[in-house]
């Protein structure tokens, strides 16, 4: 190591090549010299038949013939993301419908992008699980970096971040999402202590929350007057790999 | 007057330009899809998959697009030179084929008339073709300077340059096949390639000749601006080289020139080398499917090369053409003529 | 039919050469040269020697003028002007051409010019190349070698005076 150290330093590749050399003749029971013109031999012939030409050749026809990786996304297919996605965040409601946000600020205090608002009002007509709910809440997804510390900060498991990706849109309305669009449809679900993620993807997708994900699913793209929607079909799905 | 059957030759003759013509013209718009088909799949990609099944339309989508495309001519081009470039580089593409056989004589059945599948025999057949082959460069060199723009001139500098070191080695490839052939015919070129050596082995040039193809199909190769030797285009370090002012109509005629290039050398690498229209090892002959299959090869290979090789330096390509390809070309003349001896 | 072929070549050669000298541009000059020397090559065609015409196109319009063109362009010479190295030599010019064209128009019209037509047949002069590669291995071998000899010193000398410039 020594040695190797000190060449390093003079930069003299020369030396080392000799001592590289002068260790192979010692190793080995054949002349050094023979060792060298059989290369040599080998690489002229390498070049008059075009070994490495054909190698490469042979290589690339080898991809030519396998399956491409390409996903036909959104005409055919899409990815269905795995479970611990951090996608688009949903507002839950427990069992009886009622909002578990009690807007306690602490995911909009946590948010290291300060992308969330968060105005409380007091409420006893018992939409939310106590008597303060939300008035406004708003997140600035162009801001957000899916981070996933609302989520943590949360002690009501009111905010959970879903499995839609598709957020890309035509105009700026859409980059602020309202209450409205980040609440989850107001029915029964089953919302037990284990499970941390949103019921439904998205919130109309119809993806569950009990189907795992990482798949590769069959994919229909809907133009219609709300905009463009991508469904998923879920009887078609794969492993990508 | 002249009689009624020195008509019909000149009227089988128009028509046969007329043919041969057309096919070229639509010849890139599938090679374009072909392509960019292998460039996807060898890249594990799909390719063009939108216009049409498989993308099929694609070429055609793209016609549409440079035929509506603004037409720009930079400000400080010389205007004319500028205009007239794209058809220098697409005359001479086009005007090789008048020398080229695609086949030998076939009966045409209901009119019971023999056609032979070539516009013009010529006794110096394949001097013309490398000669007018040759004058393609001046496309290149001229819409390179016309185009009043760094990247372009040295794109034209640098094809120039290329093309003459190449070109030497190109014909001098040649001369092997003509010396076994005793022609410059491409027609007797192509008749002294038919049956078998030792009765199993095609008597094809390239069982004589390895040197010879080895060194025209590589020089063809820097020739027609491929890769590994497509320094006039090259993308790295000149943006698109001589053609990076060019839009619309023009533009297409370059590339409609560069993919009349490589089909050209593909049946020139498969007239000189690979039998042409003979049929390998007991097949039966059928006129032009034979050759046909075997420019399709070679245009296969050209594509398979783009897509697996790396470029080469300037001053590398200078070195194998005038260091390696020339002497063994030389080396290969001689060779040659004492194994004729 | 021939005769018709043979002025629409001859003139486009003669006005094309005119632009060699006349025009502004090298690179113009380059391309007039260039379709010059094609023209000259149509007309070795029509005289029924393809394989001169092949090695004009091959050689001059090929290679030559590909080197011009990228000399001229490497230079950058567009916008010298040649007026300076004129030297008042136009008077002189003037006089010679216009006394080489007097005795030229004066030979072709009196049809001193007759060169002899070659002993060959028109069957014969399909086989041109042929012909002309047998000449000149046997009857035109010396003058042939010494031609390539030549070239051979030109080469050479070329590449000494490109080292001489490197060093």
């Amino acid at each position: 190591m020594g040695k190797l150290h000190l060449n390093t330093l003079t930069g003299n590749r020369q030396t080392f090549f000799v001592a590289a050399n002068l260790s192979a003749f010692f190793k080995s029971p054949m002349n050094w010299q023979t060792t060298d013109r059989m290369q040599n031999m080998t690489n002229i012939l390498k070049k008059i038949f075009f070994i490495d030409f054909i190698k490469g050749l042979s290589l690339t026809l080898g991809y030519e013939v396998s399956k491409s990786v390409t996903m036909r996304y959104p005409d055919e297919e899409k990815w269905l993301p795995y479970q611990r996605f951090r996608g688009l965040h949903t507002l839950n409601r427990d069992a009886q419908g009622r909002e578990l946000c009690v807007a306690c600020e602490l995911c909009a205090k946590t948010c290291p992008t300060k992308c969330i608002t968060v105005v409380p009002m007091e409420d006893d007509t018992g939409i939310g699980i106590s008597d303060r709910i939300a008035k406004v809440y708003e997140i600035n997804l162009v801001r957000c970096m899916f981070c996933g510390l609302c989520e943590d900060a949360c002690p009501t498991t009111a905010i959970r971040m879903g499995r839609d990706y598709e957020l890309a849109c035509f105009s700026l309305d859409c980059a602020a999402a309202d209450k409205k669009r980040l609440l989850a449809p107001a029915h029964p679900f089953p919302f037990q202590e284990g499970i941390q993620k949103s019921p439904l993807l998205g919130g109309d997708k119809g993806v569950g929350q009990e189907f795992e994900g990482g798949y590769v699913v069959g994919a229909r793209l809907e133009r219609n007057k709300q905009g463009i929607s991508i469904k998923p079909d879920l009887t078609r799905k794969k492993r990508w790999w | 007057m002249p009689d009624i059957n020195t008509l019909i030759e000149v009227a089988l003759i128009i028509v046969k330009v007329i043919v041969v013509s057309l096919i070229l013209f639509t010849l890139p718009i599938p090679l374009t899809w072909i392509e960019r088909k292998v460039a996807g799949h060898i890249q594990v990609r799909l390719g063009p998959f939108r216009v049409g099944p498989h993308g099929i339309l694609q070429p055609v989508a793209d016609m549409i697009k440079l035929m509506f495309k603004e037409d720009i001519a930079p400000d400080k081009a010389d205007k004319w030179l500028f205009k007239f470039a794209p058809l220098f580089a697409m005359v001479p593409a086009f005007a090789v084929y008048a020398a080229i056989p695609f086949g030998d004589k076939i009966t045409i059945p209901i009119i019971n008339k023999e056609v032979t599948l070539y516009i013009s025999d010529m006794n110096v057949g394949i001097l013309y073709i490398l000669a007018v082959g040759g004058i393609s460069v001046y496309g290149i060199i001229l819409g390179g300077w016309a185009s009043n723009s760094k990247y372009a001139l040295l794109g034209g500098i640098r094809s120039s340059a290329q093309m003459i070191s190449y070109e030497i080695a190109l014909t001098f490839s040649c001369i092997g096949v003509v010396m076994t052939s005793n022609s410059l015919s491409l027609l007797d070129i192509v008749k002294l390639q038919s049956g078998t050596i030792l009765g199993f082995i095609p008597h094809w040039n390239i069982i004589c000749q390895p040197i010879g193809f080895a060194i025209f199909f590589i020089a063809a190769l820097a020739e027609i601006n491929r890769i590994p030797f497509d320094l006039p285009e090259d993308e790295g370090s000149l943006a698109a080289g001589y053609h990076v002012e060019y839009s619309a109509m023009k533009f297409s005629f370059f590339m409609l020139t560069e993919y009349l290039a490589m089909v050209t050398a593909s049946v020139l690498t498969v007239i000189l080398f690979f039998g042409g229209w003979n049929a390998p090892l007991f097949m039966p002959e059928i006129p032009i499917f034979w050759f046909v299959a075997k420019v399709g090869f070679f245009i296969y290979l050209f594509m398979w090369i783009r897509f697996t090789l790396p470029r080469y330096r300037y001053d590398q390509l200078m070195t194998i053409g005038w260091k390696i390809l020339l002497p063994l070309s030389l080396l290969n003349i001689l060779l040659t003529g004492l194994f004729l001896l | 039919m021939e005769k018709l072929f043979f002025l629409i070549f001859a003139v486009i050669a003669i006005v094309s050469a005119i632009g060699v000298v006349s025009l502004r541009n090298p690179v113009h000059s380059a391309i007039s040269l260039m379709v010059c020397f094609l023209q000259v090559a149509a007309l070795f065609i029509l005289l029924r020697s393809p394989f001169l015409a092949a090695v004009q196109v091959f050689i001059y319009v090929g290679a030559v003028v590909v080197l011009f063109l990228f000399a001229v362009m490497v230079l950058d010479l567009g916008k010298e002007r040649f007026g300076g190295y004129l030297h008042h030599q136009r008077p002189i010019a003037l006089v010679v051409v216009i006394g080489f064209v007097f005795v030229m128009g004066f030979t072709i019209l009196h049809g001193s010019l007759d060169a002899p037509l070659g002993n060959y047949t028109e069957e014969a002069l399909v086989k041109n190349t042929e012909i002309m590669g047998k000449l000149l291995f046997t009857k035109y071998v010396f003058p042939f070698e010494v031609v390539s000899f030549l070239l051979l010193i030109a080469l050479i000398g070329a590449i000494v005076l490109a080292m001489k410039e490197k060093r």
